[in-house]
């Protein structure tokens, strides 16, 4: 019999960002109720179910073509997943509404960890989704906020966003994400080229990586430069940015689905870490807290960065910002620091201790845990 | 010896690798004296027949189906469906912004 469950509506493990954070989260959420039930998503060769010492890993592994289906799918199949343990629960945690909706009828506590709001992310990926729709989806999101006990958001942009959506202020609480520390002599990978610049990450639109191509393009006199992208997803889903890069002549190397561990080699070798995100709405008005620019920091790697609300909390002063969406000016911005090796270590080194002095995981389940002592003593 | 077949991780998966006591009798995959669950079932099949987790657990999940039954037990709130056919449509396959996109399935509806 549980007395804490993670419910996450995202498949897990998985080589994305959301899978490192929903790691660290549900690791601190189990030791501090000695084990638990993990609800997530399943595929592939992930079992259905697991069990590691106190804890249960449950996997949705049903085939449900519609998304809207799908994820409702999920929340009927959690709640029976969830109700043998109705009695002893005391404390849920979710991603989504998708979960919150099957924790919230356990009567628990509710732990609401806001990373986004699929109102604002699924038209990106859903074009066809009508303003109706959305708009019962924002209802449905809004319901969940305003019953939480308590809603965990990774930057002061989706503070407003879950704010805004009527989430008490006194229980919005605020855990950036983070990274850990990368030895100073990680080895360097063995097909890395000699000098490169580096993008780790998904390739929705948003991240911009169209926008690093084609800044790369500027790039090509510098003849022994490569620019390295670990991408989160697969060959045949990269397969867009793969016809602009032959189109542009980039001399680039696709790392596809590499696992995270071995990512973080990659980043402390790389001359440096470029996250290009957009300045649409996704990332203003939501926000995120990329973990890829955490990590890039954490390894000692010189990070630039599109100058948004979002990255300059992050970031500080410890990288440098670009205009977001502009080729010309992140070229310029690259061939600044590469032309200056000295200011470049200088700023890796900086944002390096930025984070093991505040914003490792440690911090960051540290700071989750400040939230469970609140929603226990309620 | 032949090693036990069940995955183990919970970030980083592998295969057991123990030694294996036994075949589970309903996928035949190897399992050690560890994985080994009731009815001699590697733990995948024993979670797929709800033998799974405590015994109290598994008691209490038949007293709820019952009660589910009989009272409608859980609140509306878990079957949330505002959402009709027009809004559904938005979301099959064939929707999607790019079909590049979703050979593998992305189903996390936020990607920080
Ligand atoms: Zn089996
Ligand atoms: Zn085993």
């Amino acid at each position: 019999m549980h007395r804490a469950a993670y419910l996450a509506f995202d498949r897990f493990p998985s080589a994305k960002g959301s899978a490192v954070h929903i790691r660290h989260m549900a690791a601190e959420l189990f030791d501090r109720y000695g084990g638990g039930l993990l609800c997530v998503l399943g595929g592939g060769e992930l079992p259905a179910y697991q069990r590691e010492g106190g804890v249960e890993i449950v996997r949705f592994t049903d085939v449900v073509p519609n998304l809207l289906d799908r994820a409702e799918a999920f929340s009927r199949w959690a709640a029976d997943r969830l109700a043998p343990h109705r009695d002893t629960l005391e404390i849920c945690h979710v991603r989504d509404p998708w979960g919150a909706l099957p924790a919230l009828s356990t009567g628990a506590r509710l732990v609401y960890e806001a990373n986004g709001l699929p109102s604002v992310e699924l038209p990106y990926h859903w074009p066809l989704a009508a303003p109706s729709t959305l708009s019962k989806i924002r209802e449905l999101e809004e319901h969940c906020l305003q019953e939480s006990d308590a809603v965990v958001v990774p930057s002061r942009v989706i503070l407003k966003a879950v704010t805004d959506r009527g989430a008490g202020p006194d229980r919005v609480h605020l855990v950036p994400n983070g990274a850990d520390p990368v030895p100073a002599d990680v080895p360097r990978p063995p097909t890395a080229p000699g000098r490169y610049v580096i993008y780790v990450g998904a390739l929705q639109p948003w991240q911009g990586v169209d926008v690093l191509l084609r800044a790369f393009a500027r790039l090509a006199d510098l003849t022994d430069l490569t620019l390295v992208v670990c991408s989160s997803v697969s060959p045949a889903r990269a397969r867009p940015l793969r016809r602009l890069a032959e189109r542009l002549g980039v001399r680039i190397q696709w790392e596809h689905q590499i696992p995270h561990a071995d990512v973080a080699a990659w980043l402390a070798h790389a001359e440096l870490s470029v996250a290009p995100l957009t300045a649409g709405p996704r990332n203003l008005d939501q926000g995120c807290s990329p973990i890829k620019v955490w990590e890039s920091m954490a390894a000692g790697t010189a990070v630039v960065a599109s100058d948004l609300p979002v990255i300059r909390e992050v970031l500080g002063d410890h990288g440098r910002l670009v205009p977001p969406d502009r080729p010309a000016e992140l070229a310029r911005a690259i061939r600044v620091l590469l032309e200056y090796p000295d200011a470049c270590r200088d700023l890796g080194e900086r944002a390096r201790r930025h984070v093991e002095d505040g914003f490792t995981w440690k911090h960051a389940r540290a700071r989750l845990a400040d939230v469970y002592d609140r929603v226990e003593a309620h | 010896m032949t090693p036990c077949a069940v995955t183990t991780g919970f970030f980083t998966l592998g295969k057991c690798g123990q030694m294996a006591v036994a075949g589970c009798p309903a996928c035949g995959r190897a399992v050690c004296a560890d994985h080994l669950a009731d009815g001699g079932l590697c733990p995948e099949c024993a979670a797929a027949r709800n033998r799974f987790g405590h015994p109290a657990a598994a008691a209490a999940a038949r007293r709820r189906t019952y009660r589910q039954r009989q009272s409608q037990y859980y609140g509306d709130t878990v079957y949330y469906s505002g959402f009709d056919d027009y809004d559904r449509a938005a979301f099959e396959p064939g929707a999607a912004a790019d079909q590049d996109y979703l050979d593998d399935g992305d189903d996390a509806l936020v990607d920080s």
